[in-house]
């Protein structure tokens, strides 16, 4: 037992780490989600379109790419006001299919411009400390961009919460998300929080694309393979709850590395998709959704 | 109105003899074009019978496209079977593996069906990677088809395009079609009616994944080289997507329409295939936008033009 449990503390702390990493790509997804009640299937490709523009603005200024995300969370948000406020709003309302295939079209357009201008060659978001790992009293070894982005993911989640709790703009969100017409009554412009609500999610896949681009390589096609590692953690997470979406995030990290451990490195993204669809079948919307 | 149909009719027979003799007066550009858009046709019009009939939105047909796919390839080169029996081996696979998974995947609605039948893909994307019968990622080649003449593989997805549109056209006239609209009107009030809804919707899932499946088949004759990054890619459903969403999801003229627009317009901007897709998503959100049933859905609606009407008289 001991032995075993020894074995298996890599892979253990490792996809827990990596899994913060995931809460923060699936928190955006998760909050559009409970609140637009929209699956936004170019999640995935807005978390990769900031890492290119994390990836521009370090070159650009050479700098860390850590400090990018002063330029590369606004311009996230304003992205994400402009996609709601005139592309996703006008179907909002119309039956549960044109705002699905909006946000997939979107998914397409981003692609293939990030394609055009910066061609299929993978990039990584190089800083220094990609390549440390840290020992913790010679016990375990860590890679230090996991603890980062396990951090960075504690820290954007926990500003969200105090956001949704204090601001107007959280608690306005919020009375729109529990009753549009109720809060359209109370003289809250419904589709204005809306735009702002995407903003803010778009702004927490700006964090995510950062993180994404220090710890893996990316190229203009991964975006796909955040979106579904995003619904996962929804579905495992549940809806619209932030801790539920960080929970998801550190289940999903432990059952891929897991799975990577005693199936092969080959079968990391498998076992985590065969442990979604396994929650999806015995829980078909989701493993913590209140009923 | 008699004359307007004869002379409908006359068009289409018209138009069905200019295709079949297409080999003997068009030159092969021209006749692969057609190819492409007679297999789009039908796998289009597969994922129509789903969205736009049954309320499905699956974002996981290349499933069927890659189950269909390598069971050609396997079936013809590692145990030597004839290739018209690889291709229907292909079809029946695919709808017992659409049948296995039927029952998780029927638990979840809406979204959360999107969604499932993706992550199906996705998983069996990287199980065929990992797979060293199936050549891994590097896949495998459908040698067997070189035997096939590029008429012959012209006529069978020619025929696969007209039959998908013909078997579409029967089925919304049965008792299955008529279940379905009743469905779509009103999902409550069919089933206190005795509409069996599941069973509707899982027998056009069957048969879309069935048709998938040997409709990919046809397409790797073509193609004669399959791996699992193409054949189980999100792509395939991109396409059929945007081919149904432009031309008219939930009519049968829609995929005809869209096909053909996608089959030129991917021509037209061959050498650029990116620019390609961003145009098409630049379209297809545009359409929604302005014109959210498509060209064939709202010259229905504003002019009352269809060609081939579902609907009984």
């Amino acid at each position: 037992m001991l032995s075993l449990l020894n074995e298996l503390k890599g892979p253990i702390t490792n996809g827990l780490l990596l899994g913060g990493l995931y809460g923060i790509i699936g928190i955006g997804m998760s909050m559009i989600f409970g609140i637009v009640r929209l699956v936004n299937l170019a999640h995935g490709d807005l978390v990769i379109l900031a890492s290119y523009l994390s990836l521009v603005t370090m070159t650009l200024f050479s700098v860390d790419p850590i400090f990018t995300l002063v330029i590369v969370i606004p311009a996230m948000c304003i992205i994400g006001f402009a996609v709601q406020y005139y592309l996703l709003n006008p179907v909002l309302g119309k039956g549960m299919n044109p705002p699905l295939l909006v946000a997939f079209g979107l998914s397409i357009i981003f692609q293939n411009l990030l394609l055009l201008i910066f061609t299929p060659d993978a990039r990584t978001l190089f800083t220094s400390i990609s390549v440390k790992t840290i020992s913790l009293w010679g016990f375990l070894n860590i890679p230090l961009v996991y603890l980062v982005d396990f951090a960075g993911s504690v820290i954007t989640i926990a500003l969200l919460h105090q956001l949704f709790r204090r601001t107007y703009l959280g608690k306005a969100i919020k009375a729109a998300s529990d009753d549009e017409g109720a809060a359209q009554l109370m003289g809250i412009n419904t589709k204005t929080i809306y735009a702002f609500a995407m903003a803010i999610a778009t702004g927490t896949a700006g964090v995510a694309g950062v993180a994404v681009g220090i710890t893996f390589t990316f190229y203009p096609q991964t975006g796909p393979e955040y979106l579904i590692i995003a619904f996962g953690v929804v579905i495992l997470g549940g809806l619209g709850s932030l801790f539920g979406t960080f929970l998801g995030g550190l289940i999903l990290g432990l059952a891929q590395l897991l799975g990577a451990h005693f199936l092969g490195p080959g079968f990391q993204l498998l076992s985590g998709y065969l442990i979604l669809l396994i929650v999806l079948t015995f829980r078909p919307t989701g493993l913590f959704t209140k009923v | 109105m008699k004359l307007l149909q004869s002379g409908r009719l006359y068009g289409i027979i018209l138009v069905m003899l200019a295709l079949v003799s297409l080999p003997y007066w068009a030159s092969r550009y021209w006749v692969l074009i057609i190819l492409l858009f007679s297999l789009n046709l039908a796998l289009s019009q597969m994922w129509n019978l789903l969205a736009g009939y049954s309320g499905l939105i699956s974002l996981g047909q290349q499933t069927f496209i890659g189950l269909g796919g390598y069971a050609l390839a396997v079936f013809s080169i590692y145990y030597g079977l004839p290739i018209w029996l690889s291709i229907i081996i292909g079809g029946m696979v695919s709808a017992l593996f659409a049948s296995l998974i039927s029952a998780p995947i029927f638990r979840m609605r809406g979204v959360y069906f999107a969604i499932g039948t993706w992550t199906v893909a996705e998983a069996l994307r990287i199980l065929f990677s990992n797979w060293k019968y199936v050549g891994y990622g590097m896949g495998l080649f459908v040698k067997p088809a070189y035997a096939l003449s590029f008429n012959t593989i012209y006529f069978t997805a020619l025929g696969a395009g007209m039959a998908s549109v013909v078997l579409v056209y029967f089925l919304l006239r049965s008792k299955l079609g008529l279940g379905l609209m009743a469905i779509r009107d009103e999902e409550t009030a069919s089933e206190t009616l005795g509409v069996d809804i599941f069973r509707c919707k899982l027998t056009c899932f069957l048969i879309s994944a069935g048709v998938t499946g040997a409709v990919s088949g046809i397409f790797y004759l073509n193609n004669i080289f399959i791996q699992p990054n193409s054949a189980f890619g999100i792509d395939w459903t991109i396409r059929l997507v945007f081919i149904t969403i432009i031309g008219g999801i939930g009519t049968i003229e829609g995929p005809i329409i869209g096909s053909f627009l996608y089959v030129f317009l991917h021509q037209l901007l061959s050498g650029y295939p990116s620019v390609s897709l961003l145009i098409l998503g630049i379209i297809a959100i545009g359409v929604i936008l302005v014109a959210p049933k498509g060209i064939m859905g709202t010259l229905q609606e504003k002019l009352g033009f269809e060609i081939l009407s579902p609907r009984r008289r």
